[in-house]
């Protein structure tokens, strides 16, 4: 688990003429064992958001801590395609981002692709695979460095619904057995509803325009009623914010 | 009758099908090549033109080293030419390589060394292989330097040029991938930089060896007193057309089996994550795989669609 802390974070792109602001001024804390979903349209600066929070794109202004469990660890990233090396076997994936290449490395690579069902599919290159599979390999990979917070960039959006909706059942459960923080990115509403606690939402010109909880027990069937209603309320609250206007 | 379709093929229709198939297509090729050499033999009736056979005789004493030809002092038969040229197309190519890898990293790196190398590249590409043969015999004699070097000036605006391109293509998403997981600096660069250049490599290697190969055959012809191109000229002063025709079969089949046995091997051996992968699909280039993704990340980047792409139950049905 993880405390992250985002204060006054500017985020623009280009000068003069061309400036883009991508994220105004966004302040906000997320704690503990959650599943914070961040929805909103394109171009509304949530991948942006994500890429900070993980490194791999810096702020213009403001500040953001991650506080950790474990000392000096790295964050999981599941992204919106695998990004799996075509030219490494699937355990070689898993391999390359761990820090130690031991044993224990390689078992713990090897729990995490059982837990994603391709236990048996180590030797294989990334191209022998499925599109489902190979998201699911970047799934296991962001899990096997046992990260404390977890970044996820629309990881289902390119998948199949059958395919998509499975994988979503098995990633609720690893949340609810490893307890990590996770950040999970979505422009699906129902999708959102249906794993998280709480819902940032984001309007065009990255401004964040509401934090929502949602109170259903866990897990939830999106084919229930309860689950049904708790996403079309979410859908109202879209069309009162005006999240395309600003 | 309904019986009927389900009933084996008669040996009509399967004798056809043979007839039909891509192997028959291509075994038949050489018979048709020897057939029309034949017409053509008896249609102008030279009493220069050979027949394939005098040709096949030809190479036979040359392999057996039965003709008898001395061709000079130095290189007396098939074999010693043959290396003497292997020996410079040799050194040729991996002077092109080394240097053509080198100027091509850095121009891909950067865009000052691209600057400075870029209009002296297109030069080096626009010149004939001839002009450099022709320069290089004059400026430095009959010796081994002008083969040598017009190798690797034939070849090395390829290589540099495959080696940019491939630096200009390095997968950006996966090496965001490697820098969000904290891999370190020199991990990403021999796990993902450096096999994310490896079909522009192949490609650059194909290049400097072929085009290597045609312009060392050329600078031999005209500056040179030994080597395969040296030999099939010695043919051509002395009024034998099979002996140019025999020297330049057997380059030919030097060519192929080259292809064949280092550079095919080679790529399947690099490339055995792309199964269905052959040698000319590498030649191009192609990184399908890794160029789709990247398109496909691109698509949430901010400022490009003022639309509400994928609001799975936007507004309108909400």
């Amino acid at each position: 688990m993880a405390d992250i802390k985002v204060q006054n974070l500017q985020k623009e792109f280009g000068v003069g003429e061309d400036r883009v602001v991508a994220l105004e001024n966004v302040n906000l804390a997320i704690s503990g064992h959650v599943f914070v979903s961040i929805v909103g349209p394109s171009g509304c600066g949530k991948s942006t958001l994500l890429n900070i929070l993980s490194g791999i794109e810096t702020p213009s202004s403001g500040t953001v801590t991650i506080t950790q469990d474990s000392h000096d660890a790295e964050p999981g990233y599941v992204f919106q395609a695998a990004r799996l090396l075509p030219w490494r076997t699937v355990m070689d994936n898993l391999m390359f981002v761990q820090r130690e290449k031991d044993a224990a490395a390689r078992e713990r690579c090897q729990r995490y692709l059982d837990m994603v069902q391709l236990g048996d599919k180590g030797d294989k290159y990334p191209g022998e695979l499925s599109g489902g599979m190979q998201q699911r390999v970047g799934i296991a990979r962001a899990f096997s460095i046992e990260p404390d917070v977890l970044f996820m960039d629309e990881p289902f959006s390119h998948l199949d619904a059958i395919t998509a909706r499975s994988l979503r059942r098995e990633l609720h459960q690893m949340w609810v057995k490893t307890k990590k923080t996770v950040l999970f990115v979505t422009h699906d509403v129902g999708e959102a509803v249906e794993l998280s606690n709480r819902i940032l939402v984001f309007a065009k010109g990255g401004v964040l325009k509401d934090d929502l909880n949602v109170e259903l027990p866990f897990p939830r069937d999106p084919s229930d009623d309860a689950v049904a209603v708790a996403k079309a309320q979410v859908l109202r609250k879209f069309e009162e914010l005006d999240l395309v206007a600003s | 009758m309904a019986t009927m379709v389900s009933s084996a093929p008669s040996q009509r229709s399967r004798m056809r099908r043979v007839l039909a198939s891509p192997t028959t297509a291509r075994v038949l090729f050489p018979f048709f090549v020897i057939a029309l050499w034949y017409a053509i033999y008896f249609a102008i009736d030279s009493r220069i033109f050979p027949t394939p056979l005098r040709v096949a005789e030809f190479m036979w004493e040359e392999v057996t080293l039965t003709s008898g030809v001395r061709y000079s002092s130095v290189a007396e038969n098939l074999y010693v030419q043959f290396a003497i040229s292997i020996a410079r197309l040799t050194l040729g190519f991996f002077v092109a390589m080394t240097l053509g890898t080198l100027i091509g990293l850095g121009m891909g790196v950067s865009k000052s060394v691209d600057a400075f190398f870029h209009d002296w590249v297109v030069a080096v590409l626009a010149m004939p292989a001839l002009v450099w043969a022709l320069f290089f015999a004059v400026a430095f004699g009959f010796g081994h330097l002008a083969p040598v070097l017009t190798v690797i000036f034939a070849g090395i605006p390829f290589v540099i040029i495959n080696v940019r391109e491939g630096v200009r293509n390095t997968p950006k998403e996966l090496i965001d991938m490697a820098k969000a997981f904290e891999v370190p600096e020199n991990r990403i660069t021999r796990h993902v930089f450096l096999p994310s250049l490896m079909p522009f490599f192949f490609a650059a290697m194909r290049y400097a060896y072929s085009i290597g190969w045609k312009g060392l055959v050329i600078a031999e012809v005209f500056g040179s007193q030994v080597g395969m191109g040296w030999t099939i000229k010695f043919w051509y002063d002395a009024h034998r057309a099979h002996g140019v025709i025999g020297y330049a079969i057997f380059f030919i089949l030097f060519a192929l089996a080259l292809e064949k046995l280092v550079f095919d091997p080679l790529a399947r051996r690099a490339f055995k994550w792309r199964p269905s992968m052959n040698a000319y699909q590498l030649a191009e280039g192609d990184f399908s795989g890794v160029t789709q993704e990247g398109l496909l990340v691109q698509e949430d980047q901010i400022g490009t669609t003022m639309e509400v792409r994928g609001m799975e139950g936007g507004p309108q049905d909400g």
